[in-house]
This record gives structure tokens, sequence and C-alpha cells, in this order.
């Protein structure tokens, strides 16, 4: 658990704080995409000296916010005003010069140039001659600003080589180095170990108390009670609530999060008596990073398997099915060694339905009905001739069944939305006839109203005789959905909770430590 | 979540054709204009000879353009075609001498083609080299291999039972046509009747996502690369065949006209679009502009610089729909 | 710098191989003149292989510069022949080389369009043209004192040799110590990342294939001078060479991974192999393939070497 913190710092603070502008005030933002509000009618207010934390689910508007505030986007409505005068944001130009910095997720650095360059990059000190840079300078100051936030880095290192967390305090010098008044972040914990998550708040506590803004946006309760000032909550676009840690507690702001109650989002309608062994892994060792991996799933269970972004869980799910190579230990599906590559292990029975739908599930320029059928292609014609009729009747088949919302199976999946794009992956998989599933992040970014159809799909699948391995970051998800979860951190399984022991504590405790 | 009443969703027709049909209308309708421009301007053109002439040339160019705009489908890129097509040309004209059996070097063609092909996709599929650098080495190998046994000699003078291949006629239709015309058959017919077919264009939409699927994409690629080689060796025979002699450096200047033809046709260089009819339109329009260029008497000089132009160009309208088409997903 | 050095030993290795195998075949390989031969004959080689280095490191690539290389040296010559002053010849060449890197840089840079197809069109262009001015015939009746310039040698060193080294030596600097150096390592690493930070990252990557020019230019100079002519296809094949010699060096495609040095030790690679084989006698048809087969090797040592570490 994080330490209090120290009562100079809450001196400090109190020093500070006392009726001040905001710095920069949004009033009334509105963005709206093609078939999607992002924003509406959104107020913010940023103060010198606070941090203030934005939260909501996945598709709340948070990073829509957040790239109007550094000029990607223009809101359609709204007005932003800088220390009380009205300003536009139309670039990133125009951010910086107002003092806004951004630490993204993905982060900017150019990975085989050094932390120094990385830092001062396109704003080089002058060498002698007109055109040079001054290296030494830059080296120089660049290990000054590394030292003030408490690391001794050497800046001449290619940044591919750091760590997360050392990449991460890079992207932090890079914005103090550009004098910050506003810094952004955006889920900056994600990949971050518990010491290092220390580590930042602790800098996220001394650039506050050195008069900067921080607007903070994450999903993780935890972070907000223990670093907010103030809180903002965002649900659908809009917001919801602004308060102060002291107003509230982590079950209020997770209502406020999803509107109702957690307990309404999903019910299991039955739990299945479990079959066969349907996976079985034993001493399971991957160059991904994955160690002594232990794990079964039955036919028609629901395992969840839980933890935290970097735990190798996706890792895992593509060592089993063959997409990354294994160095040691046994998997076994349906009593048979499983294949080592993805086609080998489709044909087996295996279907991963991967997190990056966009990136790794779907082919955009393919049409639905291509989509649907790229995985069953071998099984509907076994002996390589395509029958239009056949295929046609398939995927149509395939779309009633699921309720994928399009006008015909012959547009491209890029037009569609999230939620039926996830459907579409999904899909994919059923007329491939497969009986054990590995769904990764299956409802990231997708509507809660779909969220539901995907968990009652699982349930179908279970109920059918298929073996579900469930892959989640949302620990009530996993807590509604799975019969019994493991939980992994850094490559490791942690724990094994059976339905009665599971819960959302228990789950964050296993997913932080190893102990 | 837009509710769909139980959507009875419907294709605007079957999935192989609909805005294929209305984009291959296009490009044969662009094929009828530029030859009515073209008579316009020159007389011997709507001549029964030169019509001929211009299919015939079309018909080679398209058949080694065949293999490469499967490439091109999975976002690759073959650039040895045009120095496969040299060698297996040079190696089919020593051994027809040798042995004086059409037969036999029509063999050898092919299974020189087919191994460059096979090399390449090894190269790119088991070595992960980059499909340009793969290829492009492997021009300069079949160049240099070419060179080597040939030095600056010529073969010529083939049996003439296999000369009636590329010169020869069939009710009056030159036989380059009908192979031609068979090939783009069979070929339309793997690409969008097979689940090899669907395979390709999946790998060139996706990648990641089509091996994800389960789709064996190595092997698929390999396949591939092979088929662009045997497809450049095919080419050779019907190449000897119609000119009747072979020497170093006859294939390397088809490369760009090859490239060409894939372009023009609408097959998109990122990768899952397009087609082989396409090609064989692109293989038309730019045979015609090449011809016209002749019957206007202009410098054959300016012909690698006009085909240059017409690559750029045809690039410039695929870079500029493709990004466009991606902005707006 | 140790990053750097990891990926060296592929070519050192392989040059250190090669240099005892010819040395053992044909001791006449280490001879001095023999050694200064190569030197010669990789002078040109090295000059092209800088600017594709930058190339390569903004993930792009130029196969058109050996055919612009010998456009270069067919314009220059002409002018040459027609009375015109060395400068005047050589701000001919350098117009052309320039236009040329910055219509290919165009055509990648604001339109997106892929740098291989691109610049194989402007090889096509390119190669025209050179067919169309000298219609197909080599340039000859070049002023006495040129060739001689080529076998100057000031300080007993040859001019082939000052020049590269000079040339090396101001890449070097480019490269390593000017914000545009580092924007080459930045376009091909993360060039979202250099446009975020403000810079116009567009036109910058339009001046490494405009630079590129630049250097194609200064060896046209040395290739006119050397043979005494201007020849419409004599560079073509040399790009070949060129990215040859930079993916030896261990210069990746992608990500803007590699260095300056190894394009050096590339060029030196080749130019000992090509040495090699003329002394054993091997036809230039046969070398071309060996340099292949070179690449091939040397990239598998490299990935064998990386997936090590």
């Amino acid at each position: 658990m994080e330490p209090a913190e120290t009562t100079a710092g809450q001196a400090a603070r109190g020093a500070n704080a006392g009726p001040t502008s905001p710095l920069l005030e949004l009033a009334g933002i509105s963005k709206r995409f093609p078939g999607v509000r992002a924003l509406e009618g959104v107020s913010l207010e940023i103060r010198a000296g606070e941090v203030h934390i934005v939260v909501g689910e996945n598709g709340a508007g948070k990073s829509t916010l957040m790239k109007i505030l550094y000029g990607a986007h223009h809101a359609d409505e709204g007005t932003i005003r800088f220390q009380d005068r009205p300003v536009t944001i139309a670039s990133p130009a125009d951010a910086r010069r107002l003092g806004i910095a951004v630490i993204f997720q993905e982060f900017s650095l150019v990975p085989f140039l050094s932390a120094a360059e990385n830092i001062f990059l396109g704003r080089e000190f002058r060498g002698p001659i007109p055109g040079t840079v001054d290296r030494r300078r830059a080296i120089r100051e660049a290990r000054t600003l590394l030292r003030s936030l408490g690391f001794d880095l050497d800046p001449t290192i290619p940044v591919h080589r750091l760590g997360v967390a050392e990449q991460q305090l890079v992207e932090i010098a890079k914005a103090l180095s550009q004098k910050a008044r506003i810094l952004v972040m955006d889920e900056p914990t994600a990949a971050l170990s518990e010491r290092e998550c220390a580590h930042l708040f602790r800098i996220v506590r001394r650039l506050r108390d050195e008069g900067v803004a921080i607007v903070y946006i994450t999903h993780r309760l935890m972070e907000v009670m223990v670093l907010g000032d103030r809180i903002t909550v965002l649900r659908d676009g809009r917001k919801v609530a602004e308060l102060t840690p002291k107003e509230t507690t982590p079950d209020d702001l997770v209502r406020l999060m999803v509107g109702r109650p957690v307990k309404a989002a999903f019910e299991r309608r039955a739990r299945f008596q479990p079959g066969e062994v349907a996976l079985e892994i034993r001493n399971l060792r991957a160059p991904s990073g994955l160690e002594d991996i232990n794990l079964t799933v039955h036919a028609r269970e629901i395992v969840g398997l839980a933890g935290l972004v970097g735990a190798g869980r996706t890792e895992l799910a593509r060592a089993i099915f063959g997409a990354d190579p294994i160095s040691a230990g046994e998997v076994r599906v349906f009593g048979r060694p499983a294949e080592e590559t993805p086609s080998e292990c489709v044909r087996q029975g295996i279907a991963l339905i991967p997190e990056k739908r966009k990136e790794e599930g779907l082919a955009l320029i393919r049409s639905v009905q291509d989509n649907l059928l790229m995985s069953a292609l071998w099984r509907l014609f076994p002996r390589g001739w395509l029958r239009p009729r056949t295929a046609e009747a398939a995927a149509r088949d395939m779309v009633d069944r699921l309720r994928v919302a399009t006008p015909s199976l012959a547009r491209p999946v890029r037009v569609l939305s999230g939620g039926t794009q996830q459907k579409v992956v999904v899909g994919k998989w059923l007329s491939a006839g497969c009986r054990l599933f590995l769904f990764d992040e299956p409802t990231r970014g997708i509507d809660v109203g779909a969220k539901a159809e995907i968990f009652r799909l699982i349930e179908d699948l279970a109920e059918r005789g298929a073996a579900v391995l469930l892959i989640s970051s949302e620990f009530s998800e996993i807590v509604q959905v799975a019969d019994r979860t493991y939980v992994m951190y850094d490559g490791r399984i942690t724990g094994h909770l059976t339905a009665a022991e599971l819960s959302e504590e228990a789950l964050l405790r296993l997913a932080v430590s190893h102990e | 979540m837009s509710a769909s009443a139980s959507a009875p969703s419907r294709t605007v027709s079957g999935p192989a054709w609909g805005p294929d049909v209305l984009h291959a209308v296009y490009r044969l309708a662009a094929v009828l204009l530029l030859s009515l421009v073209l008579s316009f301007f020159s007389h011997a053109f709507l001549s029964w000879g030169n019509i001929l002439n211009v299919l015939r040339q079309a018909s080679l160019l398209f058949l080694i353009a065949s293999g490469l705009t499967l490439v091109i489908l999975t976002a690759g890129l073959d650039l040895s075609v045009g120095a496969n097509l040299g060698l297996s040309a040079g190696v089919a004209a020593v051994v027809m001498h040798a042995t004086g059996s059409a037969l036999l070097g029509s063999f050898t063609a092919l299974t020189c083609g087919a191994v460059i092909g096979l090399a390449n996709g090894i190269m790119v599929a088991r070595l992960r080299i980059p499909s340009f650098i793969a290829t492009y080495g492997m021009l300069w190998v079949c160049s240099g291999i070419t060179y080597y046994f040939m030095g600056g000699g010529a073969i010529y003078g083939f049996p003439a039972g296999f000369r009636a291949l590329g010169t020869g006629y069939l009710f009056r239709v030159p036989i380059p046509i009908y192979v031609m015309v068979a090939f783009l058959a069979a070929g339309t017919l793997i690409t969008h009747r097979t689940t090899f077919g669907q395979d390709i264009f999946a790998i060139g939409a996706n990648a990641v996502a089509a091996r994800l699927s389960g789709i064996p994409v190595r092997g698929r690629l390999v396949a591939v690369y092979a088929i662009s080689g045997a497809m450049a060796g095919f080419a050779a025979i019907i190449y000897l065949a119609r000119v009747d002699s072979a020497e170093a450096g006859i294939g390397e200047p088809l490369l760009l006209p090859a490239v060409a033809a894939v372009l023009i046709g609408g097959t998109s260089l990122f990768g899952g679009m397009g087609g082989l009819f396409g090609t064989m339109t692109g293989a038309l329009l730019l045979t015609l502009v090449l011809n016209g260029m002749n019957l206007l008497t202009i410098d054959a000089n300016w012909q690698p610089f006009a085909t240059g132009v017409i690559v750029l160009l045809a690039l410039l309208i695929d870079t500029i729909t493709r990004r466009h088409s991606e902005r707006r997903a | 710098m140790a990053g750097r050095l990891a990926a060296a030993p592929g070519v050192l290795f392989v040059m250190f191989l090669l240099v005892v195998l010819f040395a053992v075949l044909r001791p006449v390989f280490l001879s001095l003149p023999n050694l200064i031969d190569i030197g010669l004959q990789s002078a040109i080689l090295l000059i092209i292989a800088i600017p594709q280095t930058m190339i390569i490191l903004s993930e792009g690539i130029d196969i058109s510069s050996g055919a612009v290389l010998s456009l270069c040296g067919v314009v220059l010559a002409m002018v040459l022949v027609a009375g015109g002053p060395v400068h005047l010849a050589f701000l001919a060449a350098l117009a052309t080389a320039v236009g040329f890197g910055a219509f290919n840089g165009a055509l990648i840079c604001l339109v997106g369009m892929p740098a291989f197809v691109v610049t194989l069109g402007s090889l096509g262009m390119a190669e025209g043209i050179a067919e169309i001015l000298t219609d197909g015939n080599v340039v000859v009746g070049l002023p006495n004192g040129f060739e001689a310039f080529y076998s100057a040698k000031p300080l007993g060193v040859p001019v082939p040799i000052l020049i590269a080294a000079l040339v090396y030596l101001v890449a070097h600097v480019i490269l390593y110590h000017t914000r545009f150096g580092t924007y080459v390592f930045a376009i091909g690493g993360n060039r979202e990342a250099l446009m975020l930070s403000g810079v116009p990252a567009r036109w910058y990557h339009i001046g490494i294939y405009a630079l590129g020019g630049g250097f194609i230019a200064i060896a046209s100079l040395l290739l006119t001078a050397r043979m005494n002519s201007g020849h419409p296809t004599v560079a073509i094949g040399m790009e070949f060479d060129a990215i040859a010699a930079v993916a030896l060096g261990g210069t990746s495609f992608e990500r803007g991974q590699g260095w300056l040095l190894g394009t050096l030790l590339g060029v030196l690679a080749i130019g000992i192999l090509r040495n090699g084989l003329d002394l054993l006698m091997v036809p230039s048809s046969l070398q071309g393939v060996s340099v292949g087969i070179l690449v091939i090797v040397t990239m598998l040592i490299d990935r064998r070497g990386a997936r090590v570490s």
C-alpha cells in the first residue's frame, strides 16, 4: 500500500491551496465522431499545484479529452481559457506554447537515440558551427534533469535499452525540460511494478508541490484515492461528478463510473458441470517472459486469467495458440500435445480472440463476410474449392446469430463500430468448430450493452461444451463471469481462486505481488 | 449498440463480384477509350496486324505480370521476375539447342523459374528478409548468372513446332492470346474461388491477423513466390517462341512494365486488393501507350521514361485512394 | 557505442575471413598497390553508400542512385565536351541529382508512396533521360586535364581516396553532430514523436533524399574523370552494392538503427570481395552473385547474434 504523504508535503500544499483561479479551464466541450458522441458538454478546471484525476471506463471519453488538450482533436463545441484568456489549441505546437506536455501510454521516444537526444528532440542546443548541436551540454542537462527525478540514469544509452519505467522517466524529463506547467499523464502506471509506481507517485507529488498542474488519467481506483486532489468522473462522454478523495470511496467511484451497481451489469444464468480436461499446461516456460506456468481448463468451464497489464497473460495465450515459441514445458489440448503454429492449433480446435482487434483480429479492408470466414475456410471447403452460396449462407448465419449490425455482408469491416467489430472477431471462430476459446480482453473499448452480449455469448459457448479461458484486466468482469480464476504477475501464476474465493480485492492482492 | 431486428443481411451480389465488376468495366472502358484516341492519331493503329501485335505484346506482359500480381496482393514485391525470365530463357535455349527437344526446353524454363521463385519464397517467408530486398538481390543473382553463361552471344533457331507457340495462329488469332485468356481464367478462379486465393487476400490485407486466424501464412507466401517464378519461366517459353532467340539482358527491362501493368490494373501495392483481370487491362493499356508512341514515331528511348512516369502515376493514385480510405476507418 | 559494436561482429568477421582467404589464395592480394587499388575502387561506392545509409536509416530506400549517377556523369561530360568550365558542369550534375532526390523525397514523404517503387519509377526515368540525351552512345572528347585530376596524388594520397575520406568526415559530422542527423534517426525510429516535438519532419525527410543528390554529384565527378567519358548505363547496378554495403554494416531497414562506420566497413568488405574475385579471375557477372550471398550470410550472422544476446 502507498505510504501517506508526509506532513511536510501536506503543509506545502496547504500553503499553495486557497482560492486560486484555474490555470486552464475547459467549458462545455463536446466532440463527435461519425456515429459516436465522444464528449458532451464536459467542463474541467485545471489548477496549478494540483493533481486532477480523470477517471472513467474505457470509452468514457478520457482519451478524447486528452487529445483535445494537446491539440490532436478540435472540440466541436465549447471554449478553452488559459489564465482567463480564451485560447484555441489547434495543434501540438499550440499546446506546447501554453506549457501543456503529455505523457502518452505508448511513449513517443525514438528508440535508437539516447535519452539526452530524446529529451531535447526539436530543441537541441546549438553547437559552435551553425547547424551543429552541442551534445555535451545536452548530456549534462539531461543528467541533471534525470537526477532531479531521483534516477541516476546514463543519458547516453539508447532508450530502447531502457526498461518501461525508465523510459517513462525520460518522457517526464522531456516534459520538464519544456517547462511544462500542465502535465497530462495517460494511464502512467499501466506497465509499472509496485516499486516503480511508488517512485512515480513521489515524482508526481513533488511536481505538484512545485506548482505544476497535473492531469492524471487512470482507471485504477487505488491511485485515485491516494494521489488525487480533485477527481472528475466521466461516463459515456459526460462529466458525472467532480469530487475530492475525502468526499468519496472507491465503491462510490465505481458506481459513478458504471452508472449502476456493478452487480447488475451481468449475471451468470447458470454454471455448468465441468467436462473433460480441455487444456492442461505443465511447467511452461517461454522466452516471452513466462515462468513455471501450471494451469488446467475443463470443457464447459469459464476460467478467468486475471492480472495487470504486463503480467504475461497475453503472452500465455499466444504461447498456447502457437503464436509465440515455448522453451520448456508441456501444453496438452484435449489430451493431445498442442501444435506449434497457429494454423495447426486452429485445426486442433483452439481459437484466440486477440486483444488488439483491429491490428490482430480483423482485415479492415476486407468485407464482413471475408472476415467472418477467415478462420473457417479450411473447414467449410476442405478441398480448397469455394462455393459462394455456401460461404454466404455461413456468413449470414453468423451475422444473425450474433446480431452483427451491418447493412450488408460486403461492407468492409472498418466501417463498423467497435462493439460490432468485436462480434465479427468472435464470430470468425464460431464456424471454425473450435472447442477451446482464448479470449484476450474481449470487452475492451466496447459499450456496456455490447459487453453483456459478449459475456452471454461466452456463457453459451461453455454451455455447449466449449472450454473458455478469459483474460481480463477488469476484475469486476472476472468476478461476474468466471467459474474460477488464475492470477498472473510478472510472467508467473501467483494464485488460483475458486468461485467462492473470488472477489476483486482478492484478485488485486494476487495481481500485484509475488507473495 | 444499435438494435438490429434480426438483420436480414444481403450482399449487393455474390462475394467475388459486385464493386469489382464495376471497376473491371471502368478499366475495359479505359482500354477502349485509349484505343479510340490512338486510332484518331494514327491510321496504322486500326490495322488488323497492329491490333494483333498489341494483343500479342500484352499477352506476354500479362503472363509475366500475373504471378507478380499474386505476390503484390500479399503486400510483397517480386523484383526478380524480369531477370528470372532472362535466366530461364537462357537456360531453356541452351537445353533446346543441345537436345533439340522443345519439350525438354520448356520443362527446363518452367523448372528454372519455379526454383528461383521458391528461393525467393524461402527468403521472404522463412528467413524473414523483406521481400523487396530479397527479390532485388535475386534479380542481380539471376542477372549475373545469365551473363556468365550466355556471355555476349545469342542463341537462336528453335524447333518450328515450338515457335508456333509464339508466332502461330488458331482461327486467325495468335496463340499467345489464347494462352493469356486461359491463364486469366485459371488465375481468376484461383484468386476468387479457392481458399488459397482468399488466404492470399487476407495475408495482404493484414498478415498478422491472417496468421492469428489460422492461415498458414508462411506456406502461402512460399507458394505465391514460387508461382510468380514459375509464371516468369512460362513467359520465358512464350518469349523464346516468339522472338526465336535468347541472349543475356532480355529479361531485366521487363520488370518495370510488369510492375506498371499490375499497378495500372488497380492492384494495390499495399496488399489485399486487386486481381488478375485488372492486370490484364493494365497490360493492355500500357502496351497501347507504348504502341501509340511507336506509331507516332517517338524515339524508342522514351519508352523506359514513359513507363517510369506511368508507374509513378499509377502508384500515386493507389497511395491516395488507400490513404483516403484508411483515414475513414 | 556498445550497442553499435554488437552489430559489428558480422561484417568484421566476414572481412577477416575474406582477407585471410584471398591472402592465402593470391599472396599479391596483400601487396600495397593492390590494397590501394581496393581503396580506389571503393571510393565511389562509399560516396553513394553514405546517402543510402541515411535514407535507409529513415526507413526508406533508393534504387535509383545508380541510374541517377550515370545520368549525372552524362550531363557532366556533355557540358565539358561543349566547352563549359568544370564548375558549371558540376552545377549541372548537382542540379540533376538534387532534382531527382527532391522528386523522390516529395513523392515518398509528402504523398506517402512506398520508397521502393517510387525509386523504381525514377530509375526508369533517369535511365530513359540518359538514353535520350546520348542516344545510347558514350560521350567522349573531354578536355585533357580532367582525367589527370583523377590520377593526381596530392601528398601521396590518390585524389579519389582523399575525396572519399573528406566526404565521409562531412557525413559523420552531419549525421552525429547536427540536428539534421538526429532527425534522420528520429524519422526512421519514430516519426510521430518527431512531429509531436514540433519539428517539421516532412521537410527534413525530403531533405535526406535531396542531400543524397549532392553526394551523387560528387561521385559523378570522380566517375566521369576515371572513365574520361560519360556513359549512360555505367553505374546501373551500383546502388545494389551500396545497399548491400549498408546492410552488411549492420544498419537495419527499420526503426532507425544503424551506423555510418558500418557502411564504411561494408564498402570495404565489398571492395575486398570484388578485388579478390578479380584476382581469382572470377567474371564480374558472378561477382554480383557473391555480393548477394555475402549480404545474406552476414545478415544471418547478425540475426543469430541478436538472438543470443
